[in-house]
């Protein structure tokens, strides 16, 4: 009997768990150990921030959906992790008693998704800073109080600056930063307040519209179009400031100090932000037989695992080079270790990176969550079921390989809400497969924009909490 | 660079968003299945 543990049970982790509890869970040891016991949809948490959605609406207890699976669920934070053949085992604290908790394994997925690193940006985050976050369900609440206190404020006729984007040269998600200003911009226009809010688009992407992977381009009536352009209209329709090529390097009370491509360094004032931090590993230790702390041989300085990548190729050349992405996320020091979701290591950006002339890398880092992220955490499971059964692995999927839709919320009314549907083949660009100089699929790559997309966004919402649930038919529905 | 008033009409016209509702909707499966997935 195999013993596999996953860590962590966010979109990749627990997509991986109903997978191996589907297909091993009788005959062998599933266990999942995760810090929470609740799943949460992260997509719905930008409907959290402006007050349309209850929090409660976005999550749900992970134990009786592991049962249903044969999975078992150990509700601990990870310590350390023990790699060495023979003495394979993790080590952490069950989360309430501190408990100490040792979990034996012959595979393991890593799938702990980011810390929020507010600690690299001085001044930034809701925890002892000055800004807000939708990173997590209890940022996402307490940007909604703050956000909603606003609104007060603007109801007494008080012009307010807000700004929304990213927190640090080299954060991630821009994708979910935009959802959340077209969703405070439509509910300040419903409010009747939207005359009283400056609203400015602050943000590390090289151009409006990458959202870090070097945008969407996609060919309508034999003209290619691009994402940049597309979100331009956007902001200009909804009278959207923006500054891009832009990184945040301080937060002090109603300033917001940062640094641009040329080098200028700048303030804006605030009355309200929500800024996306930096992503890095989760902090937790790799010790070797001897008790030695063998972390920096598995991970890479940010604490993300190290995969099956070609690591430290230049950019020029990692952007010519599909195969540098890894295909079955395991790491090559120790195979049965499998990264997962934000936890595996890219081998570089996709957008291209700069650095000013004071040494300031303003560059986002690859976007690894939601669909990407489920469909890594298949990609893992299937291959540990194979490894089981089988002896050897047989899927693979790169990130220049995968189809991903987003569907980027502008509003959550299913009248006059509105969403822009994105669909990128492949999420990386593979320029030896595609041969045009944006490396996708121009005619399966898709942008659009109509309350249709507002519609698919309350769908997916469903869909995916009845998927995630492990309910009938949940195989069936695409990650 | 904004959007025209023809563009902002059929983001808007509900008959026709059902119908793109039902398009997207089947393009995006159909790209999946012919994807890795199967």
């Amino acid at each position: 009997m195999a013993k596999i543990v996953v860590i962590g049970a966010g979109f990749a982790g627990h997509t991986a768990a109903l997978y191996l509890g589907d297909k091993l869970g009788r005959q062998h040891e599933v266990t999942v150990m995760s810090n929470r016991d609740v799943f949460g949809y992260v997509p719905s948490w930008v409907w959290v921030g402006v007050g349309h959605m209850k929090p409660e609406q976005t999550i749900f207890k992970l134990e009786p959906v592991y049962r249903k699976k044969n999975v078992k669920f150990v509700h601990a934070a990870v310590k350390e992790i023990h790699p060495e053949k023979g003495d394979q085992y993790i080590s952490g604290e069950m989360v309430g008693s501190n408990e100490p908790v040792r979990l034996d394994y012959d595979y393991l997925v890593v799938a702990t998704g980011p810390k929020l690193n507010f600690e690299g940006t001085p001044g930034l985050g809701p925890d002892g800073g000055f800004t807000h976050s939708i990173c997590s369900l209890p940022h996402a609440v307490k940007t909604r109080d703050a956000y909603l206190a606003l609104c007060e404020r603007m109801k007494k006729g008080e012009k307010v600056k807000i700004v929304i984007g990213t927190g640090h040269p080299a954060a991630t998600c821009q994708g979910a930063a935009f959802e959340y200003i077209v969703n405070v911009h439509k509910d300040l226009v419903k409010k009747g307040l939207r005359d009283k809010a400056d609203i400015l688009w602050l943000s590390n992407e090289p151009a409006l519209g990458d959202f870090g992977v070097n945008g969407v381009q996609v060919k309508r009536n034999g003209i290619v179009q691009k994402s940049d352009e597309f979100i331009k209209s956007v902001f200009n329709d909804h009278g959207i400031r923006y500054q891009v090529q832009t990184g945040v390097t301080k937060v002090e009370a109603g300033k917001i100090h940062w640094q641009n491509y040329e080098g200028e360094e700048g303030s804006t004032g605030f009355d309200f932000s929500m800024l996306i931090p930096q992503f890095k590993g989760q902090p937790m230790k790799f010790i070797s037989k001897e008790g030695e702390d063998i972390t920096a041989k598995l991970t890479n300085p940010a604490g993300f695992l190290l995969v099956d990548a070609k690591y430290g190729l230049p950019y020029p050349e990692l952007s010519q080079t599909p195969e540098a992405w890894p295909a079955q996320y395991y790491n090559p020091t120790y195979p049965n270790i499998f990264g997962a979701g934000i936890a595996f290591a890219p081998p570089g950006p996709i957008s291209k990176p700069f650095t000013n002339k004071n040494s300031v890398a303003i560059a986002p880092a690859p976007p690894r969550t939601g669909m990407v992220s489920g469909m890594i955490g298949r990609v893992v499971a299937l291959n540990i079921v194979d490894l089981i059964k089988k002896g050897e692995m047989t899927h693979s999927e790169r990130m220049t390989e995968m189809v991903a839709a987003c569907i980027a919320s502008m509003g959550d009314s299913l009248w006059d809400g509105n969403a822009v549907v994105i669909v990128m083949q492949p999420v990386v660009p593979d320029r030896k497969t595609y041969k045009n100089e944006f490396g996708r699929d121009l005619f399966v790559s898709h942008l659009e924009m109509g309350v249709s997309g507002a519609w698919m966004k309350f769908m997916l919402h469903h869909t995916f909490i009845w998927k995630f649930k492990a309910n009938p038919g949940w195989t069936l529905i695409p990650e | 660079m904004e959007f025209s008033p023809q563009e902002k009409f059929w983001m808007n016209f509900k008959l026709y968003q059902l119908w793109r509702f039902v398009v997207l909707n089947f393009k995006i499966l159909s790209v999946v299945q012919k994807s890795k997935r199967k």
